[in-house]
């Protein structure tokens, strides 16, 4: 018996192997399910599975999604996108959640020349000098300078403060932009204060930046330090306001901050289940998302998830061939395709050009107030 | 244990050297056709092993042969890895990579060929190593893996800071995939080759004696301190080594690769296969590895009879985490326990064989 358990699985392996057929259509998907980034992950899966409940067919093929695990780690994330390629034999990539992961999984997707559809890495090393990668979101310098024009023109702040994660690349990168940006505006940087990932304790930072009375702090944080600052920043008598990146759109941020969250701004992709003139496509996808998920609200990432599956099928149908090499063109090729955060347009660089978002927590909700091309 | 064995005779001695070259020659050609047979994937793995294999040795070599408890690995993989990826690339590469701040002027333009890259990985490695051995190693037990730790991440902080060098904790990417089986095995035969001289020699000895009980190796004459300085210092430009060959397989580095679960998933490794055998640390490499890319078919979605069971991420690691409870409970030594793979044990039929050499 002890023999025939290994044998038995063997033929279970083959068998569910031997089913898979020619006229299917398979899209990889790699992403953070487990491990440190995993919350983002998980939503964006299920923005994509949401996306393919909706169109499972293409050319008059069944699509199939194959999804595999990243663990958040970059040897696994490499791993898992040639498990895709050689193994599966994926006609094309999404993902993933955290750019380093993204870097990691697209060098061997270059090496193997099939497309990949980035969903939520805006780090610009990303793309750069990438024949196959492209990405349905914008990237840090963009959202950095939307965010300082927003400051600086519609809010008219004039003194802003920066404080940075220096162990997350996102955060350093938004950051720096979003410095570039608001000095050119001939705005004035009072104060650059860093912390870790993981950090609890940000009284010291704080102490000193209110010693130097910004307007406005720029805090491109992810939620869970985000909202430790800004409740620390109340405590300590605080009374300027603060500004986020999408990292913070959330909707766990105000269950951890409570009260100091309010009137926090952030920018973040052109989508919010608070949205009041939604386009189409993002009517459709909170209906649908509600039915299917009732116990959970949509956000960004799932909106994200979701719109990587909608270029990658918009590009197949284009191409009209799911050859990798003409999927890659096609997406070359995407113009103002309707998804849900907005007209997308892939430029030459393979990033999404698409409009900003600002949010707004008042209420104890966050309020969608409009968006903003910079 | 092995060592010098001392009832062996000259015509076992012959036997055994023309059996290892036989074996040597065979493992490569089944390399070599597998390069030139095997799927991107599969090679990917074969090599991991490879790297995982030279990075558990020089664990093992700090930790298993000579008895001291370094939670620092990850830090010395850093070094290698930064060092050799920034020998290797291009100035160009560097100008469009550094966005945040500009590139320090003197580093724009060193470069050199991969091997070189991997030595300097390797001395760096050894050298920084060797500087915190030497107020570190007075420690013991339990402190020493305290100390190490500190140092691992206090090299991972420096990293994430300075900008001007190492592009911070934006991390470096495009480094030319130049691991492959050649080299990683290349390597491998390398450092097993000279860790096996290691443990037969004298000095092998000595270093089972400071771990076993270092009073009495002192009382016999040893300087027990400058051995384990030694010791560390070999074990961490194994580290580096590794560290380099890491990558350059998966071309783009960044500080966060070099937390301290990677010196766990290395600890595991060595205590899996078994400290203080150098055959362990390659059948752990060899388990560890596979194991955790053959079980991702756990969380694939399942029709049994039609009834759908969707995959559930992270399955894979509640297995494999179970089967390393499994090991530890029956087998506390390890696989190989202190066990060496040797031809006369496999010719006698004892427990010992499986591995390779």
């Amino acid at each position: 018996m002890r023999k025939l358990l290994p044998a038995l699985l063997i033929c279970l392996l083959a068998a569910g192997g031997a089913f898979a057929a020619d006229d299917v259509v398979k899209i990889g998907f790699f992403n953070c399910l487990t491990g440190q980034n995993a919350f983002g992950g998980q939503l964006e899966l299920e923005g994509a599975q949401l996306a393919l409940s909706e169109i499972p067919e293409v050319l008059g093929k069944k699509i199939e999604l194959v999804v595999v695990d990243n663990k958040s780690d970059k040897t696994e994330a490499a791993n898992a996108v040639a498990r895709l390629i050689e193994r599966d034999k994926v006609n094309a990539v999404i993902g993933t959640y955290g750019s380093a992961l993204a870097m990691a999984g697209g060098e061997v997707a270059e090496a193997a020349k099939i497309p990949v559809m980035g969903t939520s890495c805006t780090n610009p090393l990303v793309t750069q000098n990438k024949r196959y990668y492209f990405r349905a979101c914008f990237i840090d310098p963009f959202q950095g300078s939307g965010a300082a024009a927003y400051a600086y023109k519609t809010l008219n702040f004039k003194k802003a403060a920066l404080l940075v994660d220096v162990a997350n690349d996102y955060s350093v990168g938004l950051g720096s932009f979003f410095k570039q940006s608001f000095e050119k505006l001939g705005g004035e940087i009072v104060s650059e204060m860093k912390y870790n990932s993981g950090d609890q304790d940000f009284t010291a930072q704080l102490t000193e930046i209110i010693s130097k009375n910004p307007d406005i702090v720029f805090l491109p944080a992810y939620f869970a330090e985000g909202a430790i600052v800004l409740k620390q920043a109340k405590e300590l008598g605080a009374t300027f306001r603060f500004m986020g990146g999408d990292a913070m759109d959330n909707p766990e941020i105000v269950t951890l901050g409570g009260d100091a969250v309010e009137g926090f701004l952030h920018t973040t992709f052109a989508y919010d289940p608070s949205m009041k003139d939604m386009n189409p496509v993002a009517q459709k996808f909170t209906e649908n998302w509600k039915a299917k998920y009732p116990d959970k609200e949509p956000n960004v990432n799932a909106a994200l998830g979701y719109d990587a599956f909608i270029l990658v099928i918009d590009a197949i149908k284009r191409a009209g061939s799911a050859e990798p090499e003409k999927i890659r063109d096609a997406l070359e090729a995407t113009k103002d395709v309707p998804t849900v955060t907005g007209l997308t347009t892939l430029n030459e660089t393979h990033d999404a050009e698409k409009e900003l978002g600002i949010v707004e927590i008042r209420d104890g909700k966050k309020q969608f107030i409009g968006t903003i091309t910079p | 244990m092995s060592g010098p064995d001392a009832i062996g005779e000259g015509n076992n001695k012959t036997r055994d050297a023309v059996l290892t070259a036989v074996a040597a020659v065979v493992f490569a050609a089944a390399l070599w056709l597998a390069s030139s047979n095997l799927d991107g994937y599969k090679l990917r793995i074969i090599n991991l092993i490879a790297i995982n294999a030279i990075l558990g040795l020089s664990l093992n070599l700090i930790y298993g042969m000579t008895g001291m408890f370094s939670l620092g690995h990850a830090g010395f993989m850093a070094i290698g890895a930064y060092v050799s990826a920034l020998l290797i690339l291009s100035p160009e590469q560097k100008t469009t990579m550094w966005i945040l701040e500009p590139i320090a002027p003197w580093l724009l333009n060193v470069r050199a060929p991969f091997v070189v890259s991997l030595a300097a990985a390797g001395l760096a490695a050894a050298f920084f190593g060797w500087l915190v051995a030497l107020p570190v190693l007075r420690l013991g037990g339990d402190y020493l893996g305290i100390a190490t730790l500190g140092f691992s991440e206090i090299i991972r902080i420096l990293i994430t800071n300075l900008t001007p060098i190492t592009n911070g904790s934006l991390g470096l990417k495009g480094i030319p995939a130049h691991t492959d089986i050649r080299m990683s095995y290349g390597c491998l035969a390398v450092v097993l080759f000279c860790m096996v001289r290691l443990m037969r020699s004298n000095f092998g000895n000595v270093l089972r004696a400071v771990r076993d009980d270092e009073i009495a190796a002192r009382t016999m004459g040893i300087d027990t301190f400058r051995t384990r300085v030694l010791a560390f210092t070999l074990g961490c430009f194994g580290g580096g080594l590794g560290g380099a060959l890491m990558g350059n397989l998966i071309t783009t580095i960044d500080p966060k690769m070099f937390m301290i679960t990677q010196t766990y998933s290395l600890l595991m490794i060595v205590v899996v296969g078994g400290l203080g055998s150098i055959t362990g640390s390659i059948v752990g490499a060899v388990v560890v590895t596979t194991m955790l890319e053959w079980l991702r078919f756990v969380e694939n979605p399942v029709t049994i009879g039609g009834v759908n069971i969707p995959g559930i991420p992270g399955m894979r690691m509640v297995i494999f985490s179970l089967l390393l409870i499994v090991v530890i409970i029956f087998r506390r030594e390890g696989i190989m326990g202190m066990r060496e793979f040797s031809w006369s044990r496999l010719f006698r039929g004892g427990s010992g064989g499986g591995g390779r050499r």
